[in-house]
């Protein structure tokens, strides 16, 4: 399980992490959520040690993660980061090889599993057909799913995704959150992804951690942390949540002056 | 794919009707046997075998040599920079070296091995000063390096600028280097080759091993850090080899522009920028291209040889403008390559 306790960071004097405690069910998608530059994504930086953590801990499996080596740590954490972009002239096949780097020796390549994994990989994510294919030229859609199979590569149990479905339109954000549901269910992955839409997340997620200014305001399954209350304490905006087909669905409410009568 | 697979299968062939043209060109196909002969035994038995054993031989060594160590390094250079104009030739290392050597040989009139360690010396301070004077000119806001490049060329001016002041102040002992300064594949050097080519050859072998990690770096740090690379130490590690690679280059036959900037373009539209295939890509397309200009300098206006380096330097502007065109000045239509 990975788990942050009273974490703790700042970009200089800029405090974006205030006392975050959070628990990642192992097995589940916990969506992050929250207004922009609340700290969504300096939480997963701080997991993958990329924002010095001035106070507090961050354990996986109990133990320290920034005592865990990078190699080690890339043998069991994978992360997207928010805006990836791939070299020029790179083929998808060539992506997902390097992505099993941490598993390689020192001159040596990829092992037969590992090749059977990649093939598995891509098969996955639905581009068995484009491993030749350079990923510059694939559409939005099949490169979002490139980097997740990137990620997959890495063969990880806990994935980090920040927001993956950004720049993408609504059938390929339900296409790409389908298949990071999919991994938590068939494969028992634990993915922690950094989500805007509240309907998307009440839709796949299971967890959710709301965070407003740098604190953790709640965190818990769906069904008890989305409500109206929790949502305008940490938005600042009013909406009106309702079950509809066995999921909430988040309806905002327009202010006076724009609602049409 | 198709381009891939057409360099993997042409490429060693090329290289080898080059060198053997390289070679052999204007000795009579009768004494062939002969003359492979001599290079087997290294021993000459005609005018021709000596010019072939003693001149051809070591000028197709020196050009493999300089070619690939360079190549692959500029290679190296343009992926950790983010640069498209990233090289030795562009960063301070060519003409730091340049400096360094001329300036221990005219005033401390040291040997061909010191100056081979001033050269080297030389390349890693010209390196340095290009990346000091980056960081003065505030490189944190540059995502593509450009800073980096233009310090270069700062640095570049001032280092060539000295080294042209030493070469003047003695004009007993300056034509003993001038041909060296202009960068030149000379059958004379072969001494230095000799002591200076495994320097090269440990750059080579730490590119091959870091090629992986360094393609990651690619995709920047953070995400070649999750993949496991430990970035500071694998990019401080490239930058060493690369530039002190370019610099024993530099010390073996003079400066040669430009085979660092413009193979790893010819190399990259065809191979991609996975370092993995690039890398050995670039070494024989470095070679090829070294022999190729070496020739050229060697035959093109009979009975006058020109200057290795200056074919390199007049094919490498002609390259220089069109990378300028397509990468900075059309930003649409590089938009619609990627």
């Amino acid at each position: 399980m990975l788990e942050t306790r009273n974490v703790c960071a700042a970009y200089g004097p800029l405090e974006v992490l205030k006392d975050v405690s959070v628990q990642f069910q192992e097995g589940r998608l916990t969506a992050v959520v929250g207004p922009n530059g609340c700290g969504k994504s300096s939480l997963l930086k701080a997991i993958m040690g990329f924002l010095p953590v001035s106070a507090g801990e961050i354990l996986l499996q109990g133990k320290s993660v920034p005592s865990i080596g990078r190699r080690k740590l890339a043998r069991k954490i994978a992360y997207l980061p928010q805006d990836c972009f791939c070299p020029d002239y790179m083929t998808l096949g060539e992506l997902i090889e390097l992505a099993g780097f941490s598993r390689y020796s020192l001159v040596g390549g990829p092992t037969e599993r590992d090749r059977q994994l990649f093939k598995d990989v891509l098969h996955t994510v639905g581009l068995a057909d484009r491993a030749d294919f350079p990923v510059n030229k694939l559409s939005g859609g099949q490169r979002q799913r490139a980097w997740i199979a990137m990620v997959l590569a890495q063969d990880t149990n806990v994935i980090l995704l920040d927001e993956p479905v950004n720049h993408l339109d609504m059938k390929y954000q339900f296409a790409i959150l389908e298949l990071v549901k999919e991994l938590t269910v068939n494969r028992g992955k634990t993915v922690i992804a950094v989500l805007h839409d509240l309907n998307l997340t009440t839709a796949f997620a299971d967890e959710v951690v709301l965070l407003r200014a740098g604190s953790c305001v709640t965190s818990g399954p769906v069904g008890e942390t989305v409500t109206a209350q929790n949502i305008e304490q940490v938005f600042d905006f009013r909406t009106q949540i309702f079950p509809h087909d066995g999921r909430l669905v988040c309806l905002p409410e327009l202010s006076a002056s724009t609602a049409v009568s | 794919m198709t381009r891939r697979a057409l360099f993997i299968w042409s490429a060693l062939p090329l290289l080898l009707v080059v060198l053997c043209v390289h070679l052999f060109s204007g000795i009579s196909l009768a004494s062939l046997p002969g003359s492979m002969d001599a290079v087997l035994r290294f021993e000459a038995q005609s005018y021709e075998q000596a010019v072939l054993l003693f001149q051809r031989m070591p000028r197709a060594l020196i050009a493999a040599y300089v070619g690939s160590v360079t190549a692959a390094s500029g290679f190296v250079l343009q992926s950790l920079a983010r640069n498209p104009l990233a090289s030795p030739s562009t960063m301070g290392v060519n003409a730091g070296a340049a400096l360094f050597l001329v300036a221990g040989a005219l005033i401390f009139d040291i040997g061909v091995v010191f100056q081979g360690v001033a050269a080297l010396v030389g390349a890693v301070i010209g390196f340095l000063s290009c990346v000091a004077v980056s960081r003065i000119a505030g490189r944190q806001n540059d995502p593509r390096g450009l800073s980096l490049i233009l310090s270069g060329a700062l640095v570049s001016m001032l280092f060539t600028g000295i080294t042209n002041a030493l070469l003047l102040s003695d004009p007993a002992r300056r034509s003993d280097f001038l041909n060296w300064v202009t960068g030149n594949i000379n059958h004379a050097y072969i001494d230095r080759l000799e002591l200076f080519w495994w320097i090269g050859v440990l750059s080579l072998c730490t590119f091959v091993v870091l090629a992986r990690p360094l393609t990651l770096i690619l995709f920047g740090s953070e995400k070649a850090a999750s993949a496991g690379v430990n970035v500071p130490l694998v990019s401080r590690l490239a930058f060493f080899a690369a530039v002190l690679g370019a610099g024993s280059a530099v010390a073996v036959c003079g400066p040669i522009g430009f085979v660092g900037l413009i193979v790893p373009h010819i190399v990259r539209p065809i191979m991609g920028s996975n370092l993995v295939v690039a890398i050995p890509a670039c070494m024989i397309t470095g070679t090829i291209v070294c022999l190729l200009a070496d020739l050229f300098a060697r035959e093109a206006l009979q009975p006058f040889v020109l200057n290795t380096g200056l074919v390199m330097d007049l094919l490498g502007g002609v390259v220089f403008v069109i990378i300028v065109k397509r990468f900075y000045l059309s930003p649409k239509v590089r938009g619609a390559n990627v």
